[in-house]
């Protein structure tokens, strides 16, 4: 191996690669021995997997989602969800906020009168089209109320149509918060 | 004539104008809560303080009036603090509702507060509880706890209205707007305290949670409700349909013309703009025969309309046409079709509704007349001046002379001498924005667009022509007047050119000199009550 | 009458053998490529639950192929569009016939080659094919009414064309010394030992002959280091505006040229279904120690040692196809016209030189 000083040199001033690099064959065969090496320790792994041992070693290193998952991190935006007052009803005051800042503009609130003059506004509906959201996580930062949030850890929400992917306030507020923890640790899920 | 300098710049104003009014003439905005030009000085928010050298303190701009030499200051240190603690006394008390306030976006607070505020907050005492969100009035709906008691709206009921509804009860700071002992405020104005109320103590029940002000786009326009022509702002949400349940547009402002209407409108105005998103809207061209209705296409009615045009006048001659116009037509409308009527012969026209009686007037903006354009018909000449109503072309009609008859939005079935004799006609025409009884009957039904969804210009009762823009795109296939009458014109050996908005106006100003007036240069948009709403990032 | 059986029997055994090859290859592919990148590859198609190690994807694959939209583009030529991949894929596919798959096989008294068709020119029968084969790309581009289909079609004959200039050449060196252009004779040639103990392979008469050749096969098969013409996602290539089981067809040329070209670098330079030392009659070891088989058993082993020689080779492409990034065009013929070209008539000269002291 050449040390990186020479081999940035030699990128700059492609005259001064050897003669051996500069046929290929010499740099080709190396390039060949580390993939190869790579194939032959994982399959070698498998094989023993499926004997049945080994089976601390990894022979990949990708996480075989849904089957296995890993712990989420707090910061994670995941499917939205509407928090509630203490009795159930949203938090949410319908102030567009939300609406506004959104840059997916995915979301359609329409306001209406709260019996209580104090609350004074509520949602009457509440739609978050999940299709065109990017999941910037600007409407949970931009909320006065802590209306809204996107906790739930809830990913895999696709559905086989666009209306189908709109969810509605009754749907946002049925989401429940997910407790954190073991972030980054690979689970196998039953 | 004293001379004093704001800022650095000299100006001379008349004798007894205040610094305010020197620095509004130098284009320097001094900000304010209790100060409106339209009202008496109070000087009861301290908003306005500027430093005035050799002054022991700062005084207020708008009371204090410029004498010879002043030197007026506006955004040293201590007039930032001032505006600082003002601000910061005046959200004492305030219960900063923004997310539900239906002021946020155009709330001189928030404007001002976003400016000069103090951000960190030093409030640990619990704010005063008051009565929120209750109506006083048809039209407006009251926040004690977001008032600032500038007695803006107060002066208004006191010196515009003269109704003297609201005032100021208590004292300190258990201080509150309040009405009168057993009065609503239900004054032929009463929107008007809306506007001047530079918070949310005041907000619009009709226009409530319709929409967040800052998906509002406005346009300039005038009033269609009585011929006075009040200047306004048609404000519109084509941004957010789903907020209004697909209204488009939400509520009317009055815009400043110090010769029409300065600050003000009226109830009745501000509030008549349902029928532009009116479920009685007409959407379709419709074709009726004895038997049935079928909804027809643009060019189809405008073939079958031609058709009828030019059958009557080969069979009876063109005095078998005749054309019943509105007053709430536009000029450019009323001269698109006087032109093609003269092109073809036909002389029987009128706008006058012989149904239509004279409503209520007062001193001060309403006027009884409720069409905004019978001026301008007159001044066109598009009546029969023999006759004082319009009531004689139902003899005409009796009499089998006329055939064919267009109405242009007027509701003739309401008529008495109408009723009888339109069965006689071989052919009914409407044409309006509004399905009425004539609608129902008519043999071809034209929708139109209505003032808010094209350009044009109305004269007043004094004789002043006044343009309004278009602020949405028409209704469904409804279509302008003088673009209808343009597409049945051309088939007449017209030409399309003719009609089109801005040629109208200036052969209607070259021909009728009486047109060519100032007022009808393309109008300016300004913002009188509060500080522009932010449309640039929608 | 016997003989067209035995000859429809030889076809479809051999095309039995390449199109097994192709389908697994889509499999190795992908799962090849996985373990060299410590992926896991594609593992999700089952039936009844079972993925066996995801070999049902080449099956899933060919089920979602065919029952795509077959789209051809507006402005294409709709005949022309849909002929080139058949063009493509027949000639890869013939090109396969004159690769011998064994020695001769008795029988019941009768003698059967292990090979479709022994051509006494089949070296050059396989050139004549592969030439032909790049109407087929040129004719996909061109038919498509796509400007950059077009330009990767050119792509692709410029560079199709430029390496088949190396491979004749090099190849010409190799027939220099065995002295045939047939491929199931050069094989025999082959069987013989070198100084006594080598097999007689012709990668010990040519090696760079054979470098040479692998690489410019490789640039045959369009596939990368030189997938230029194709350029899968980033340069627009030929089969851009082919889909469903047109754009299979492609692909399965891909994989087919893949085959091929590892059933001729195995003939030519690796003794072909020559197994070391083993002779019609059994093995024959350097010091006289023979062990005798039954000649079925001899090729049967043939058989499977070309089979094992191409799996390997395959694997060999498979491995440089995921190892190294592709070439910038320049690059690309510049290797081609610069160095490879001028090496191989070198090597040519070099050859008939040494055979002409040799023989002296
Ligand atoms: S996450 Fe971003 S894009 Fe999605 S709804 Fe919230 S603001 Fe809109
Ligand atoms: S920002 Fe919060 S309170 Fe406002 S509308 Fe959105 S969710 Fe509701
Ligand atoms: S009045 Fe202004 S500051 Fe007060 S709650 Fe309303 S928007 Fe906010
Ligand atoms: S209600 Fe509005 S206008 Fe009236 S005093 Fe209060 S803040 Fe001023
Ligand atoms: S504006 Fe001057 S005191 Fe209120």
């Amino acid at each position: 191996m050449s040390r990186p000083k020479d081999a940035m040199n030699r990128l700059r001033d492609p005259e001064a690669l050897s003669f051996w690099q500069r046929t290929y064959v010499p740099e080709i065969l190396r390039g060949l021995k580390l993939t190869a090496a790579h194939f032959f320790r994982n399959l070698l792994i498998h094989i023993f997997h499926l004997a049945g041992l080994w089976k601390d070693r990894r022979g990949a290193e990708t996480v075989q989602y849904p089957e296995e998952v890993r712990g989420y991190s707090p910061r994670l935006r995941s499917l939205h969800r509407l928090t509630k007052r203490d009795d159930g009803s949203p938090r949410c005051v319908a102030c567009m906020m939300c609406e506004t800042i959104c840059p997916a503009r995915c979301i359609y609130i329409v306001a209406t009168e709260h019996p209580d003059p104090n609350i004074e506004k509520r949602p009457a509906s509440f739609d978050i089209d999940l299709g065109k959201c990017v999941f910037c996580g600007f409407c949970v930062e931009v909320c006065p109320e802590d209306a809204i949030r996107m906790d739930t850890h809830i990913l895999n929400f696709a559905a086989y149509s666009r209306q189908e992917m709109v969810w509605d306030i009754n749907r946002l507020l049925s989401n429940e918060p997910q407790r954190v923890e073991g972030i980054g640790e690979i689970r196998k899920v039953k | 004539m004293p001379t004093l300098t704001i800022d650095g710049q000299q100006v001379t104003v008349s004798k007894g104008a205040t610094i305010m009014q020197a620095a509004e003439a130098l284009g320097i905005y001094i900000p304010r809560y209790c100060y409106h030009p339209g009202l008496r000085v109070a000087g009861s928010c301290r908003m306005c303080l500027v430093e005035i050298e050799k002054a022991p303190k700062l005084d207020i701009a708008c009371y204090r009036q410029a004498a010879e030499g002043m030197v007026v200051h506006t955004t040293t240190e201590p007039v930032k603090l001032a505006r600082q603690s003002i601000l910061e006394f005046l959200l004492s008390n305030h219960p900063l509702d923004c997310p539900v306030c239906d002021q946020s976006g155009e709330c001189d607070l928030q404007n001002f507060y976003m400016e000069f505020g103090l951000y960190q907050s030093r409030f640990l005492e619990n704010k005063i509880k008051r009565r929120k969100a209750f109506p006083i009035g048809r039209h407006v709906m009251l926040d004690n706890e977001r008032c600032i008691l500038c007695s803006r709206c107060v002066r208004f009921c006191e010196e515009v209205s003269r109704s003297h509804e609201l005032g100021i009860v208590n004292r300190g700071d258990r201080s509150e707007i309040a009405l009168r002992e057993g009065s609503q405020l239900d004054n032929e104005y009463s929107g008007n305290v809306i506007d001047i109320c530079p918070v949310g103590a005041l907000t619009e029940r009709e226009f409530r949670f319709q929409c967040r002000v800052w998906y509002l786009n406005r346009a300039a326009s005038v009033c269609p409700g009585c011929s006075r022509g009040c200047n306004i702002e048609l404000h519109y949400n084509v941004n957010r349909p789903h907020q209004s349940g697909g209204k488009r547009v939400l509520r009317l402002k009055p815009r400043f013309n110090a010769e029409v209407n300065k600050w003000w409108m009226c109830d009745e105005g501000r509030y008549g703009f349902e029928f532009i998103d009116a479920p009685s809207r007409l959407q379709d061209f419709e074709i009726r025969t004895a038997q049935r209705t079928v909804v027809a296409s643009r060019e189809q009615a405008v073939q079958t309309l031609s058709d009828w045009i030019g059958d009557s006048i080969d069979r009876h001659g063109s005095q078998s046409l005749g054309i019943f116009l509105s007053p709430k037509l536009s000029n450019e409308d009323l001269y698109g079709i006087g032109k093609f009527a003269r092109h073809v012969g036909i002389d029987c026209l009128d706008f006058r509704n012989p149904s239509e009686r004279p409503g209520y007037q007062d001193d001060f903006l309403i006027q009884a007349d409720k069409n905004p354009n019978t001026r301008g018909c007159l001044e066109l000449g598009l009546y029969r001046r023999s006759e004082d109503s319009g009531g004689w072309m139902a003899g005409e009609i009796q009499r089998g002379k006329v055939r064919v008859l267009i109405v242009f939005l007027q509701d003739l079935a309401l008529a008495p001498e109408f009723q009888q004799v339109l069965g006689r006609l071989e052919r009914l025409v409407f044409v309006g924005s509004n399905r009425n009884g004539t609608a129902e009957i008519a043999s071809l039904v034209v929708p139109s667009a209505t003032y808010a969804e094209k350009d044009g210009s109305f004269t007043n009762f004094e004789g002043r022509a006044q343009r309004f823009e278009r602020a949405v795109v028409p209704l469904g296939s409804a279509v302008a007047e003088a673009d209808l009458v343009a597409s049945v014109a051309v088939s007449f050996g017209m030409q399309r050119e003719e009609f089109e908005r801005e040629r109208l106006l200036s052969d209607l100003r070259r021909e009728y000199p009486f047109f060519d007036q100032e007022a009808l240069n393309p109008p300016e948009l300004e913002w009188v009550y509060q500080t522009p709403i932010g449309q640039e990032r929608l | 009458m016997l003989e067209w059986a035995v000859a429809a029997g030889k076809v479809a055994f051999s095309l039995f053998v390449l199109l097994n090859f192709v389908m697994v290859l889509t499999w190795a592919e992908r799962k090849q490529s996985a373990l060299m990148q410590d992926r896991i590859g594609a593992n999700r198609a089952s039936i009844l639950g079972f993925t066996l190690l995801g070999l049902f994807h080449p099956i899933a694959d060919a089920i979602k192929m065919v029952t795509k939209e077959d789209f051809v583009p507006q402005g294409a030529s709709r005949a022309l569009h849909t002929l080139a991949p058949f063009i493509a894929l027949f000639f890869a596919l013939i090109s396969f016939a004159v690769i011998p798959l064994g020695d001769e096989l008795a029988v019941g008294g009768c003698t059967i080659s292990l090979q479709v068709i022994d051509l006494n020119v089949g070296i050059l029968y396989v050139f004549a094919a592969m030439s032909l084969g790049v109407y087929g790309f040129v004719l996909a581009g061109w038919a498509s009414g796509n400007n950059f289909s077009l330009l990767g079609a050119l792509r692709a004959s410029s560079q199709m064309i430029s390496y088949e200039i190396t491979i004749g050449a090099t190849v010409v060196g190799l027939i220099m010394v065995f002295g045939t252009a047939s491929l199931q004779t050069l094989v025999r040639r082959q069987g013989d030992l070198l100084l006594g103990f080598l097999p007689g392979w012709g990668v010990f008469y040519q090696p760079l002959g054979f470098l040479l050749f692998t690489t410019a096969a490789m640039a045959e098969t369009k596939r990368a280091p030189f997938d230029l013409p194709e350029g899968e996602s980033e340069i627009i290539g030929y089969f851009t505006e082919y889909s469903g089981i047109k754009f299979g067809m492609f692909l399965m040329t891909d994989f087919t040229e893949t085959v091929v070209m590892a059933g001729l670098v195995v003939t030519l330079f690796f003794g072909g279904w020559q197994f070391p030392y083993l002779q019609p009659d059994g093995f024959h070891f350097p010091g006289a120690a023979v062990v005798s088989i039954s000649p079925l058993a001899v090729s049967i082993a043939q058989v499977m040692t070309f089979l094992v020689k191409l799996a390997v080779f395959c694997w060999l492409f498979l491995l440089v196809r995921w190892t190294f990034p592709r070439f910038r065009y320049d690059q690309l013929m510049r290797l081609g016209w610069q160095m490879m070209l001028p090496l191989s008539i070198l090597n040519v000269l070099v050859t008939g030189a040494l055979l002409l002291l040799l023989h002296r």
